[in-house]
């Protein structure tokens, strides 16, 4: 009875922002009707975050989109319905949509790279979202047209749009009343808190209240405070307001930064850019599709702890959609996981987290990288030896120092020349490390780091400016052409992109048979033999023989590759990235694979990553790379639990759900 | 869910920094749908149903389906027929002309009726077909051969192999064909060979076909599957051959079929000028430039031969256009 009294007073105070009921979105291709979403429900409270966890196709894009009314080429709402703050969407007309976007629901889309204009400036992108709003006239202005329109009547306008900000202007002049206000209030450290305020004072971003409070909270007295700030804080123009908008999103130094164009910009700049245009007219829903997948880790946390402040304090609504459950249950407070086109399983974060009920969920939960607390253990050996499970599965140091070194690379520094300048960019700055035999060596770092170059050098595809890469402990530069071929054999890379790597031209069979013909190993019949074992191997059926890259998932293709890179029963697989494009299922899966390879063969892998929660599924070792250099080098477990750098303990910090404790039922 | 567990997890809630809400909201209680409603399926298995496709084999199955396609097909198809087998479709000899026939309309046997030297019309259509189609095809094939290889090593090779070839193909470039071919056929209006007009518009249509191969090759180069073909072992003339050829031969062949036609114009174009075949030869240009100036007193002379040069003209670029429909990169996902 208290629970359900308990609900009718919250159930009075508050009304779902977003309601979303029984949902159903068809696509129609070669005749056919795809349900891409059935019977979907969920909602959103103001000011909540909620996230929408499932893999790619499970329709959660197409949920997010749906509310948007932005559904790509066939799809369709065929039932159910949308509310946004009671109004429904689903059949409002296209001019209606129109207005509603940007100003009540805005959108932070996926790719950073695509999502902006490369021919315009940034700050004309976020003044075209502002004035697509008609927020490009000052509030008193739209006040009045608004009241001309309406005629006499009183006209209400939205809440949170009744600010000035402070333009580049009033700044200077604004600086100075404050400083003497304060000291007339006397503050005992002037200097100190004009350094604050300074901070805090974006232009066409701070308001007038904002500016007034400050002051308060600084010592000066309420009518003072409130006499300068309406003195001063005058309103902003275009200009000083995209700047503002820019420098909320995290983006330093706006106002220069809006005059530059994309490609001036990295992916995490870019995404802060599109997080300001979603952002720019104040909408009540922020539908974050996937934001920050394309960026590094260190990356990501930041710009989500910003959004998480920023949307805090303008009560903005989040809908979050991501294929990591760590991540989510990190940021949001209620999980919605959709699975075919439906929900499965909702609830609070947490609860889900932790109970997971449904067998998907729980798949997602086992799967979750962020939410590993150890190494793969292989299923083979889990089999063998039951004690195994008990035991520390990471090899001991002991066990390291003994094994013999597959590949040792001393001093390794490669040097590249930049366009336009003259002096030489180093990418790899003095890199020693060694793998050792039936073990797993990681290499992390973020982009820009030198990892893959070292891989490139480490395969023989890039020329070392100095130092050396030794195979069985020859020096692999002076390889002749035969010697190549040998090393080529037992050196086998399994590259970041599944959709490159596989010739489109050539069908499943061909690709993998492919290192066979280029060895001239065995007849026709004996290399199909190998094929179909080697299908078997990476657990695909023998009936993808026949088809071509195109038809298969990225983890499948990634297997193929995997399964090309076996063939020749290779010693070392490079692995450059191998899991980085693949939803967490598929990369547990993938990770599980090279993990159950290498306890049977014996393989040693040189694994390079961005994400550690990765590296301690799979890694015995670990190299952490920062601008070329080596700046940590210890066993995995050293590695995660007592950090020497700073910038190992950022990586790790950056882990999301690092922190969440869980329990499988 | 039971009781301690929901204890545990508000716990579990108030011990973070935030908490938002100790209560799920309404619409937002715990829900968790029955298993029976959505099976799990295995991780990211392979669907067996759906029948194996290839590029190539899904550009044949979207030509099928193109009108356009069947028509140009079965038009060229004729028009190829006809070429071969002049003697089928006419057993009037072209070359047998009497003066008495001049002009005379058509009667039984000969339906379109005689041209002024009074040679028989349909005849003389049917057999320039053979001229047309053989100089079209032939010079499709050589320029095909020689644009795309010095296209492939420009663009394989890179550096000053690419920076010589593709001058020279700029010198070529800034030629006009029709310019050049009657510069150069001048020298050789006796001879009746069809070589002299496939060898003139080889050498001054190459460039188009070199252009685009250099531009393929230089974009299938650099794709990742060479990378990993260089690191199982494969040589790099190796992946030009079985990776980089294959995967550039998409634009090369849509660049064969829409030429093809263009190719057939040309040579009509320079038998009308009289640079050409001489009249020895029975072909469609040959029979316009006799004709035009019967335009105003015997239309149709003129006429049939123009309606079978451009039918034939327009099939094969309708089929060009059907082919390059059918294996625009941009409507195939990769």
């Amino acid at each position: 009875m208290t629970e359900a009294d308990k609900n009718m007073t919250t159930n009075q105070e508050q009304q779902p922002l977003l309601d979303v009921r029984d949902l159903q979105v068809d696509f129609t291709a070669d005749g056919r009707t795809v349900h891409a979403v059935r019977d979907a429900s969920f909602n959103v409270y103001p000011g909540q975050w909620v996230a929408i966890v499932g893999e790619s196709g499970s329709g959660k894009s197409t949920s997010a989109m749906a509310v948007l009314g932005l559904l790509p080429g066939t799809g369709k709402v065929t039932g159910g319905s949308i509310k946004l703050n009671g109004r429904e969407l689903v059949g409002l007309d296209r001019k209606d949509y129109e207005a509603l976007r940007g100003s009540q629901v805005g959108l932070v889309p996926q790719d950073p790279m695509s999502n902006l204009n490369p021919v315009w400036r940034i700050g004309s992108q976020v003044k075209e979202a502002l004035t697509a709003n008609h927020m490009d006239v000052s509030r008193e202005k739209r006040s009045r047209l608004a009241k001309a329109l309406a005629g006499d009547e009183e006209v209400t306008l939205k809440k949170s749009d009744d600010e000035l900000f402070i333009s580049s202007k009033d700044l200077p002049g604004l600086l100075e009343a404050a400083r003497q206000a304060l000291s007339d209030a006397g503050v005992a450290d002037v200097d100190k808190t004009m350094e604050a305020l300074k901070a805090e004072w974006d232009v066409g971003s701070e308001t007038r209240w904002g500016v007034a409070k400050s002051l308060i909270d600084a010592g000066v007295d309420d009518d003072a405070a409130w006499k300068l700030a309406k003195e001063h804080v005058t309103g902003s123009d275009m200009d000083d307001r995209i700047a503002g908008l820019l420098s909320e999103a995290g983006l330093p130094e706006a106002a220069t930064r809006a005059r530059q164009y994309p490609h001036e910009f990295s992916g995490g700049m870019r995404q802060r850019a599109l997080i300001a245009i979603g952002l720019a007219s104040r909408p009540d829903l922020l539908i974050a599709d996937e934001p920050t997948s394309a960026l590094d880790v260190t990356v990501q946390k930041r710009i989500l702890d910003h959004l998480r402040n920023l949307t805090e304090s303008l009560g903005t609504a989040v809908l979050f959609i991501t294929h990591d459950l760590g991540l989510a249950a990190e940021r949001a407070q209620h999980i919605v996981v959709m699975y075919r086109g439906q929900v499965v399983e909702s609830g609070p974060s947490l609860e889900v987290l932790q109970h997971p009920q449904h067998p998907y969920t729980k798949r997602l939960v086992q799967a979750a990288p962020s939410l590993a607390s150890q190494r793969i253990i292989s299923a083979k050996q889990r089999g063998q030896d039951a004690e195994d499970l008990l035991e520390h599965h990471v090899k001991g140091e002991s066990t390291l120092e003994r094994s013999e070194h597959v590949i040792t690379v001393e001093h390794l520094t490669r040097e590249f020349r930049l366009p336009r300048r003259k002096e030489m960019f180093k990418a790899v700055d003095d890199v020693s490390f060694s793998v050792k035999r039936g073990t797993t060596l990681a290499i992390v770092g973020e982009s820009g780091s030198g990892k893959s170059t070292v891989a490139n050098m480490v395969l023989h595809l890039l020329k070392p400016t100095s130092g050396r890469v030794t195979y069985e402990g020859q020096d692999i530069a002076g390889f002749g052409s035969h010697e190549l071929m040998e090393f080529r054999r037992h050196v086998q890379p399994v590259f970041q992109n599944p959709y490159g790597s596989l010739d489109p031209m050539y069908s499943i069979y061909r690709s993998i048979e492919e290192p066979l013909r280029i060895h001239k190993i065995g007849n026709a019949k004996s290399r199909q033999k190998r094929v179909k074992e080697l299908l078997d191997m990476v657990e695909m059926p023998e009936s993808v023989m026949g088809r071509y890259p195109n038809e298969l998932s990225g983890g499948q293709r990634q297997r193929i590759a995997i399964a090309r890179a076996m063939a020749l029963n290779p010693d070392v697989i490079i692995c450059d990235e191998a899991v980085s494009a693949l939803d967490v299922l598929v990369q547990d899966q993938v990770l599980r694979l090279l993990n159950d390879l290498q306890a049977e063969q014996g393989l040693s892998y040189l694994f390079i990553t961005h994400d550690l929660a990765v590296v301690r599924q799979i890694a015995d070792e670990v190299v952490v790379m920062q601008h070329g250099r080596l700046v940590e080098h210890a066993t995995t477990d050293e590695v995660f639990d007592h950090p020497q750098r700073q910038y190992t303990k950022d990586l790790l910090d950056a882990i999301p759900g690092g922190k969440l404790r869980l329990g499988l039922d | 869910m039971s009781e301690t567990a929901m204890n545990e997890s508000s716990e579990q809630n108030e011990s973070q920094a935030r908490v938002y809400f100790p209560d799920p909201l309404p619409g937002q209680e715990r829900f968790v749908a029955p298993i029976d409603e959505t099976p799990l399926r295995e991780v990211d298995s392979v669907d067996e149903d759906v029948p194996p496709t290839s590029m190539w084999a899904d550009a044949w199955k979207t030509l099928r389906r193109n009108p356009l396609f069947i028509i140009s097909s079965i038009l060229a198809i004729v028009v190829i027929l006809v070429a071969l087998f002049p003697n089928l479709f006419a057993r009037q000899d072209p070359m047998a002309c009497s003066l008495s026939d001049s002009l005379e309309p058509g009667r039984p046997g000969h339906p379109l009726g005689f041209d002024l030297q009074g040679c028989d019309v349909y005849s003389r259509v049917i057999h320039g077909a053979r001229t047309s189609v053989a100089i079209g095809i032939m010079t499709t094939i050589l320029v095909t051969v020689f644009g795309g290889l010095i296209g492939a090593i420009a663009g394989f090779f890179g550096g000053w192999v690419d920076a010589v070839l593709s001058r020279i193909t700029d010198i070529f470039f800034a030629i006009p064909m029709i310019l050049g071919a009657i510069v150069l056929l001048q020298m050789f209006r006796t001879s009746t060979s069809l070589w002299k007009i496939i060898l003139t518009l080889t050498l001054f249509g190459w460039v188009n076909m070199a252009r685009i191969t250099r531009s393929a090759v230089l974009e299938a180069k650099n794709l990742e599957f060479n990378t990993a073909s260089t690191a199982l072992g494969s040589t790099p003339l190796r992946n030009l051959f079985r990776h980089i050829m294959p995967n550039s031969l998409a634009p090369v062949i849509v660049m064969a079929t829409m030429s093809l036609g263009t190719y057939i114009v040309s040579e009509a174009t320079l038998s009308f000028l009289g640079i050409g075949l001489p009249s020895t030869v029975v072909s469609w240009g040959g029979d316009i430039s006799t004709a035009q100036n019967l335009l105003t007193t015997n239309p149709s002379v003129l006429f049939y031969p123009s309606a079978a040069l451009a039918i034939t003209v327009l099939a094969f670029i309708m089929m060009g256009d059907a082919v390059k429909d059918a294996l625009d990169p941009k409507s195939r996902t990769a």
